[in-house]
C-alpha cells in the first residue's frame, strides 16, 4: 500500500491501485447499505467501508489523485467541508462541477468500474496493516503498482466531462498523443488544485 | 491559537522574492516542489476588507492560469489553493527570468534578488532572437483567448533551463496578478505597449528585441493583428492612459 505525506498535515492519506476489480457492483451496495443502516451495527459498517473508493480510469496522474487528496484534507482542518466526509470531499475535489450527487456518480465506483483506487485519511501515526487486512475483505481484485494508473485512464471521458474538446491547449496537440495526454493531465490537475475558488 | 496547516507550509518554506503585495517562497507537496505565492495581510486596511480583497486576487489569478492553461499559453499549472490564507501554490518553473538572462540589464532594484551569479541564455540553448520570438508566440496565444496580462515585463516571462530539467527550452508567462480578461484591441495593445516601455528601460538596445517579440507576435496572431498594430501606433502617440480632455 503506498501513500502520500504532507510536512503541514497531520494526516497520512494511504492508497492502494486495484485493476480488474471482479465486484464492482457488491462493493457499490455495502457503501450505500452502510450509509443507511442504523444503530452500533450501521456505524461498524460505515467504518469498515471507510475509504473513498474512486474509479482509477478518470485519475489522469499520481499528481492529480494527490493534488484533489492534500486540497480535501486541508479543508477538512480549516473546517471547511463541503460534503459529509474528508473521503466524499475528494470525489467533489476530482469532479469539475460542483454537484456531489454527480461528482459520486462520475469519479465514485460503479457497477462498471473496471479498476479502483482506494483512498484512506488517517492520522499519521495509524498504520497501514488494518487497511489491508480490511481492504482484503472487500475488494475482489488484482492490487497492482500505482505506476501502470497511466494506462488505465480513458481520456475521453476526462475530456469530456472536463470539457475539454475545443480548447485550443488541446487542439494544438492533437498529432501527438503523449503530448495531449500531459497537456490534458497538468490542466486537470490545476483545476482540481483551484476547485475551491471556482465558480 | 494554532498556526494552520498552509501557515506551517510556509514557515517550513525558503523565501525566494519579496513584493510589495506577496512574498514568494519554495516548498514542496509530497516531494513535489511548489513555489508559494502568500499575499500576506495588509495592516493599512480594515481586516475585513482585506480578507475579502486576497481572497478575491487568489481566485481571479487561478482563474486566469487556468484560462492560460485551456488556451495553450505556456503558464506555470497550479498545485495548491488556499484563498483564506492568500496562498497561490503553482509548478515550480527551474530557470530564470527573461531579463536576469538578457546582458546588460539595469540592476533590479525593485526586487529582492540575492542571487549574483551570471547566467547566459546560451546556457539555455536559444539566442536571444529566438527567446524574443517564444515570448511574441506565447503574448499572441494569450491575446487570442482575450486575456490580459496586465503587467508585462521581462521580469514576469521565465526560461525554462533545458539542461537541468532535460526538457525543451520554454518561456513561461508569469504572475497574473494584474490579469483581466478583455475583447478590446486597446487593451491588447497597451498590455503590448507596457511591454515595449519595460524593454526600453531595462535594456540597452532593445529595439530589435522588442521588434522579434511583436513579429512572432503578428505570426501568431493572423487577421487580428492589423487592428492591434494600428491600435498600438495610436496608444505610442498617447500613452497608455487614454486623453480624458474634451
Amino acid at each position: 500500500m503506498d501513500s502520500f505525506t504532507f510536512d503541514h498535515l497531520d494526516a497520512i492519506a494511504y492508497y492502494a491501485l486495484y485493476a480488474p476489480i471482479n465486484n464492482a457492483a457488491s462493493i457499490r451496495q455495502r457503501i450505500v447499505a452502510a450509509a443507511t443502516a442504523d444503530g452500533p451495527e450501521g456505524d461498524r459498517e460505515r467504518e469498515e467501508m471507510n475509504f473513498a473508493f474512486i474509479d482509477a480510469s478518470l485519475i489522469t496522474s499520481l499528481l492529480h489523485l494527490q493534488t484533489g487528496i492534500h486540497q480535501a484534507i486541508l479543508t477538512d482542518s480549516q473546517g471547511a467541508l463541503r460534503t459529509k466526509t474528508v473521503h466524499s470531499e475528494i470525489l467533489w475535489s476530482l469532479n469539475p462541477t460542483n454537484n456531489i450527487t454527480e461528482a459520486i456518480r462520475r469519479y465514485g465506483i460503479s457497477d462498471s468500474t473496471k479498476s479502483l483506487l482506494v483512498v484512506h485519511i488517517a492520522p499519521k501515526s495509524q498504520s497501514a496493516e488494518d487497511l489491508k487486512a480490511k481492504l482484503q475483505r472487500i475488494v475482489d481484485g488484482t492490487l497492482v503498482p500505482a505506476s501502470t494508473l497511466a494506462g488505465i485512464t480513458d481520456w475521453a471521458k476526462v475530456k469530456k466531462y472536463y470539457k475539454l474538446n475545443n480548447d485550443p491547449a488541446l487542439t494544438a496537440t492533437k498529432t501527438d498523443e503523449e503530448e495531449q495526454h500531459a497537456v490534458i493531465d497538468n490542466i486537470v490537475t490545476s483545476s482540481v488544485a483551484m476547485k475551491s475558488v471556482t465558480g | 491559537m494554532a498556526i494552520s496547516p498552509t501557515q506551517r507550509l510556509i514557515a517550513d518554506s525558503a523565501s525566494v522574492l519579496q513584493g510589495a503585495e506577496a512574498k514568494v517562497y519554495k516548498s514542496s507537496l509530497g516531494g513535489v516542489p511548489v513555489l508559494i505565492k502568500h499575499r500576506f495581510n495588509k495592516k493599512y486596511r480594515h481586516p475585513i476588507l482585506d480578507g475579502n480583497l486576497t481572497k478575491a486576487r487568489v481566485a481571479g489569478e487561478a482563474r486566469a492560469l487556468i484560462r492560460c492553461l485551456r488556451a495553450g499559453v505556456s503558464v506555470p499549472a497550479i498545485r495548491m489553493v488556499d484563498a483564506t490564507e492568500g496562498v497561490l501554490g503553482i509548478e515550480w518553473i527551474e530557470g530564470t527570468s527573461v531579463r536576469r538572462l538578457i546582458p546588460g540589464a539595469e540592476p533590479e532594484d525593485d526586487e529582492g534578488h540575492t542571487s549574483t551569479e551570471e547566467e547566459a541564455m546560451a546556457d539555455y540553448g536559444v539566442t536571444i532572437d529566438e527567446a524574443m520570438k517564444l515570448i511574441g508566440t506565447e503574448l499572441a496565444k494569450m491575446h487570442l483567448a482575450d486575456i490580459i496580462h496586465g503587467d508585462l515585463t521581462t521580469s514576469n516571462m521565465m526560461l525554462r533551463h533545458p539542461g537541468r530539467t532535460g526538457l525543451p527550452p520554454r518561456v513561461y508567462i508569469i504572475d497574473f496578478g494584474l490579469s483581466y480578461t478583455s475583447t478590446l484591441v486597446e487593451d491588447k495593445a497597451v498590455d503590448l505597449y507596457v511591454l515595449e516601455r519595460a524593454f526600453a528601460s531595462t535594456h540597452p538596445e532593445s529595439e530589435s528585441m522588442f521588434g522579434s517579440v511583436l513579429k512572432s507576435y503578428e505570426e501568431r496572431m493572423g487577421k487580428e493583428w492589423s487592428a492591434v498594430k494600428r491600435r498600438l501606433e495610436d496608444v505610442r502617440m498617447r500613452g497608455r492612459k487614454r486623453s480624458m480632455v474634451g
